[in-house]
């Protein structure tokens, strides 16, 4: 029996961020992360992310945490909920029988005074990336040398995607379904990605276009193309992608959530975060029974405010629905123009 | 208290209410012009509603009320719902009865269609429905049309409200 690719089974958050209590089970397919502003989602990204980067050897959790969400002054403490006195907040994430944890005081004043549990987590190496709403591949020329020598205001994905990106690629033609993957893309793109001196470029029949005059939208498709050209996102690897609506036209959210529903199908976790409707109902008209995909909807209950977590597997069951409330507003107020107090 | 039926969906009217099934035997020009369900005069204007019930139950209205979404978000049944409008204000017209302005009111009984999917319907009706007036028209075809589900529906029409005849608050037996 072939083996599952390993994924992220557990997230728990205590007194992390704007958390005080949050468990979540991801799919090992697509995990749609929904809610107004304000709800976590981008932080429950990047826990899970700084986790998965945290396989790697040379990683440390407590740091990767602090580089990723970029306290001020470095200060690991302050990414522990905010309240009166002492207090400390914990982190884990599990893999399936791998987890990790980490512990820290509001009072840490860096990662170092962070401790970190272990169990059976170097066993597996996870290749993950995550996709920020800022697209970077136009910034891409002598940024990673800036970031390295100096200190600047960036956190820590900004980098790392670019390390993803500028990846080679491996050995061997790549197989029939991910030649159908870039092919898709190159479709949209209407050519394919290519780097030089650090820059990339887009190369079609009308030339090679540098990054930088290229439509944002289009980076973006051009960032998953390289990463799928590269060998990045394969079976057992972890895609993070903040907002993927950005900037791109509604048109190209079409091969979007193919190129999206085929990675997943190749044994791709995906973890989403976003605020589309067309991003959703694409999904939830293109996916079929045999796709893996929870919606994990995240908002604050009314009395605590706390921030809690519904997970539900279809696009109808989304509760509480902001994007279809805020559908449903403009729809009210059309009918209300038509019909006037008759209605 | 008068009630409408038409097919598993009843709707109830207020004493003063004056609505007429118009797609029916009464008609009677069937075989050459199409017609909408039901018509409502109000006190300034009329109401022409058509309904669509595609939450059947059995497996083969299933498929069918797929193709119906289907058809209806790449637009191919606006021309059969423009021409039931049109067919129906021509029969009034010659009945003289058209005298006030009037409102194309779509029912779609599908709960899967959610209030962006119904907003986008609408607008698509519209960009083919005579609305506005020219500048030679002494008075206007269409005022405007709107696109329900039953839960919309109630919610805007509270006094006319529509259910199923199967639906437990009935009892599930036809009044």
């Amino acid at each position: 029996m072939p083996q599952n690719p390993p994924s992220v089974t557990r997230i728990k958050l205590c007194r992390f961020t704007a958390f005080e209590e949050l468990i979540l089970h991801p799919s090992p397919g697509i995990n749609v992360l929904v809610g107004a502003n304000g709800t976590g989602k981008t932080h429950l990204m990047k826990v899970a992310y700084a986790a998965c980067d945290a396989t790697k050897d040379n990683v440390h959790f407590a740091d990767k945490l602090t580089r990723v969400f970029m306290p001020a002054g470095g200060g690991t403490g302050r990414l522990v909920k905010r309240q009166r006195g002492t207090t400390s907040a914990r982190v884990e994430v599990q893999l399936g029988p791998s987890s990790i944890a980490v512990s820290f005081s509001n009072h840490a004043k860096s990662p170092k005074s962070a401790s970190v549990r272990k169990r059976r987590w170097d066993a597996v190496q996870l290749k993950s990336v995550y996709v920020p709403v800022k697209e970077m591949l136009a910034n891409a020329p002598g940024f990673r040398s800036l970031y390295a020598e100096r200190s600047i205001h960036f956190e820590e994905i900004y980098c790392d995607v670019l390390d993803r990106a500028y990846l080679p690629s491996p050995l061997g033609a790549p197989d029939a379904r991910r030649r159908k993957m870039l092919q898709k893309l190159g479709t949209a793109l209407e050519g394919k990605v290519g780097v030089e001196d650090e820059e990339f470029y887009l190369e079609s029949r009308r030339g090679k276009l540098e990054f930088s005059l290229l439509a944002e939208g289009l980076r973006k498709l051009g960032l998953l193309w390289k990463l799928i050209q590269n060998g990045t996102l394969l079976q057992g690897s972890v895609l993070f992608w903040d907002e993927p609506e950005a900037n791109l036209s509604p048109r190209l959210f079409t091969p979007v959530i193919e190129i999206l529903l085929e990675l997943q199908r190749i044994g791709v976790q995906i973890f989403l975060a976003t605020h589309d409707y067309l991003i959703l109902k694409q999904l939830d008209l293109q996916a079929t029974s045999q796709d893996k995909i929870q919606y994990h909807v995240l908002h604050r209950q009314e009395e605590s405010e706390d921030l809690v977590c519904n997970t539900v597997g279809s696009y109808l069951e989304i509760q509480p629905n902001v994007i279809d409330e805020a559908f449903g507003q403009i729809y009210s107020l059309e009918i209300q123009r038509s019909l006037g107090d008759d209605g | 208290m008068t009630t409408l039926e038409e097919g598993d969906l009843l709707i109830r009217l207020p004493e003063d209410a004056d609505g007429r099934k118009f797609d029916g035997p009464e008609h009677g020009l069937s075989h050459c012009m199409k017609a909408v369900d039901w018509i409502f005069e109000l006190k300034d204007r009329t109401y022409f509603i058509e309904l669509k019930d595609l939450d059947a139950h059995d497996a083969r209205s299933h498929k069918d009320a797929d193709r119906f979404v289907k058809d209806l978000s790449e637009g191919k049944r606006d021309l059969d719902l423009i021409r039931k409008f049109r067919d129906s204000f021509l029969y009034e017209w010659a009945a003289a009865r058209v005298e006030k302005p009037i409102t194309y009111l779509l029912v779609i009984a599908c709960s899967r269609l959610d209030p962006a999917l119904l907003q986008n319907q609408r607008e698509s009706l519209q960009r083919k429905l005579p609305t506005g007036t020219q500048k030679v028209w002494r008075r206007p075809i269409a005022e405007d049309c709107l696109v329900f589900n039953i839960k919309t529906w109630n919610e805007t029409f509270p006094e006319f409200p529509l259910a199923r005849t199967s639906a437990p608050d009935l009892g599930g037996r036809r009044p």
